[in-house]
């Protein structure tokens, strides 16, 4: 657990009270599975954020985004400290994938010729570890694969939703 | 119109005298006639007053003395034998065929990033590849040569990073538009290998715009110039383009500008170059550009700033290593005409004649930003 995110709850905690909201939405669906934890009396949005929390959120996501940038880049301390090997050649994604040009993560899911089926984002970022780069997949829900995906998502913000698109 | 598009349009009107293109002759054969029928927009406008997107060949009168053919590989990007050996196997491909090529071309022109990350055994490797050819061969210095040594083993190898011959009514110029890059690694402390590393990401935001021919080299190519007939065919070579496709990966030269204003008084200048990983083509003035391919990998198309004269190369599959990627041959033919090919592997129509197969349809709905984490503490 970052600084950023033990930050996170701390304001959570700070900014919660008690609603009828609370009795009637499951708590999993207001918040990360981690946060019920702490916060399982609490609900979101329950007064209005402060330049804290704002910050606070978007510190978390942020370091998602690094840590997707530095893997996407082949920074090799960075992946052994998430434990992924994801290229054997020295190719980074980054090498066909400038500034993650030409992933096009608004166009997922669809069908994805190389893989012969409907793929996700995800599926696509495992056959490119593995196929061009001949490195080892990763969980679909591990902590590198969602750093990957923020970066993505990140670096091709503003982009248009565009789904199935070939 | 992009800004983008707005200078290269001002630039184009300021250099181009009146009347004026970079070839007169160019010939329409039924591959070129075939795909202008189905070319839209700003090409198609382009194709009515004479100029023609690139196609799998290229067909144009040059005014050389005599038939002849060169050959261009570059961007091998070669990591030492143990840690990447499929950029081996396909660096010596693309030399097997050049060695078969019937007739032999003149010479080879080898157009920069040998190596990967500069080092000496990456050099040293693509150096012993090479020497399978027994042609005349050339060579222009990339990025990834330079920056662990500042050139010092490149140039050991293959000589001074600029030079000019004539061959058979051409005149030939190799330029060195990677080594002028601003210090950005002093300041920082940076070790050999890092001022490498921030160079050898394409992406990166740390090196900046490090492309450029600089003064000094201008002025030599102004007097290198000096001496030749203005219309007479100049071809020169250069690891970037020589005009402003997209500065953030330094598909460019910062002072493209000048190199125009130097060129301007030449009929017939057409610039070959690499980095780009990609086909390519576009006109500026009585320049032509034409970017060539890698054997490596192939980059994508930059997300804006395509020039409307190019005819994008066909989607790559990067399941297949040898998609995508390849050389390329100048053939001058006795009838006056000179032919560019791709020879991309596997493929026997390199360059997309449909929306759905083409590499850049794509950008209309892709937004795209730098990175952040090479700007952040230790990195």
């Amino acid at each position: 657990m970052g600084n950023s995110r033990r930050t996170l709850f701390a304001l959570l905690a700070t900014g919660a009270c008690v609603g009828v909201f609370a009795l009637a939405i499951p708590a999993a669906e207001q918040a990360g599975a981690e946060e019920i934890q702490a916060t399982d009396t609490q609900i979101a949005h329950a007064k209005p954020h402060t330049a804290e929390q704002l910050k606070a959120f978007n510190d978390v996501f942020m370091e998602e985004v690094r840590k997707g940038d530095l893997l996407f880049h082949g920074d090799g301390a960075t992946a052994k400290q998430m434990g992924v090997n994801l290229s054997a050649t020295g190719m980074a994604c980054a090498m066909c994938h400038p500034m993650s040009a030409d992933i096009h993560p608004h166009e997922f899911p669809k069908f994805q010729e190389q893989i012969g089926k409907f793929a996700t984002l995800r599926d696509m970022i495992n056959w490119c570890i593995e196929k061009p780069n001949q490195g080892e997949r990763i969980e679909s829900d591990s902590d590198a694969m969602k750093a990957l995906e923020a970066y993505m998502y990140w670096s091709n913000r503003g982009s248009v939703l565009d789904p199935g698109r070939h | 119109m992009s800004d983008l598009n707005r200078i290269r349009s001002e630039m184009d009107a300021v250099l181009r005298p009146e009347g004026a293109h970079p070839d007169r002759n160019l010939k329409i054969t039924r591959r070129i006639f075939i795909q202008k029928s189905i070319m839209t927009g700003a090409a198609a406008g382009a194709a009515t007053c004479g100029l023609f997107p690139i196609m799998n060949g290229i067909e144009v009168a040059y005014g050389a003395e005599a038939p002849f053919s060169f050959a261009w590989i570059s961007d091998t990007h070669l990591y030492p034998k143990t840690v990447n050996t499929r950029f081996v196997e396909k660096t010596v491909q693309a030399v097997k065929d050049v060695k078969a090529m019937s007739p032999a071309a003149d010479f080879l022109i080898f157009g920069g990033d040998i190596a990967q990350l500069g080092d000496p055994v990456e050099l040293d490797l693509g150096n012993e590849i090479l020497k399978e050819l027994t042609i005349k061969k050339v060579y222009i210095p990339g990025e990834h040569d330079w920056y662990l040594d500042m050139g010092k083993k490149w140039e050991k190898l293959f000589g001074d990073p600029n030079w000019t011959f004539d061959h058979k009514g051409v005149r030939f110029i190799g330029l060195d538009t990677i080594s002028r890059a601003p210090d950005y690694w002093t300041a920082k402390k940076m070790s050999p290998e890092e001022r490498m590393g921030h160079m050898a990401t394409l992406d990166g935001t740390v090196a900046g715009a490090w492309a450029g021919v600089g003064k000094d080299q201008l002025d030599w190519m102004a007097k290198t110039l000096s001496d030749w007939d203005k219309a007479r065919p100049v071809i020169i070579f250069s690891h970037n383009p020589l005009y402003e496709y997209y500065p953030p990966w330094n598909f460019w030269v910062r002072d493209w500008r000048d190199v125009q204003e130097v060129l301007k008084p030449y009929a017939n200048v057409t610039n070959i170059h690499g980095h780009v990983h990609q086909a390519l083509y576009n006109e500026i003035g009585t320049m032509r550009s034409i970017g060539m391919l890698a054997t490596s990998w192939p980059w994508p198309y930059a997300p804006e700033g395509v020039p409307a004269l190019t005819t994008p190369q066909i989607r790559t599959d990067p399941g297949n290593h040898y998609d995508g990627v390849g050389w390329n041959t100048l053939t001058f033919g006795a009838d006056g005409r000179t032919e560019t090919k791709y020879n991309i592997w596997g493929r026997t129509e390199p360059l997309a004649t449909a929306e759905a197969d083409d590499g850049t349809a794509d950008n209309v709905n892709q937004r795209v930003h730098p990175r952040i984490a090479d700007n952040q503490w230790p990195y």
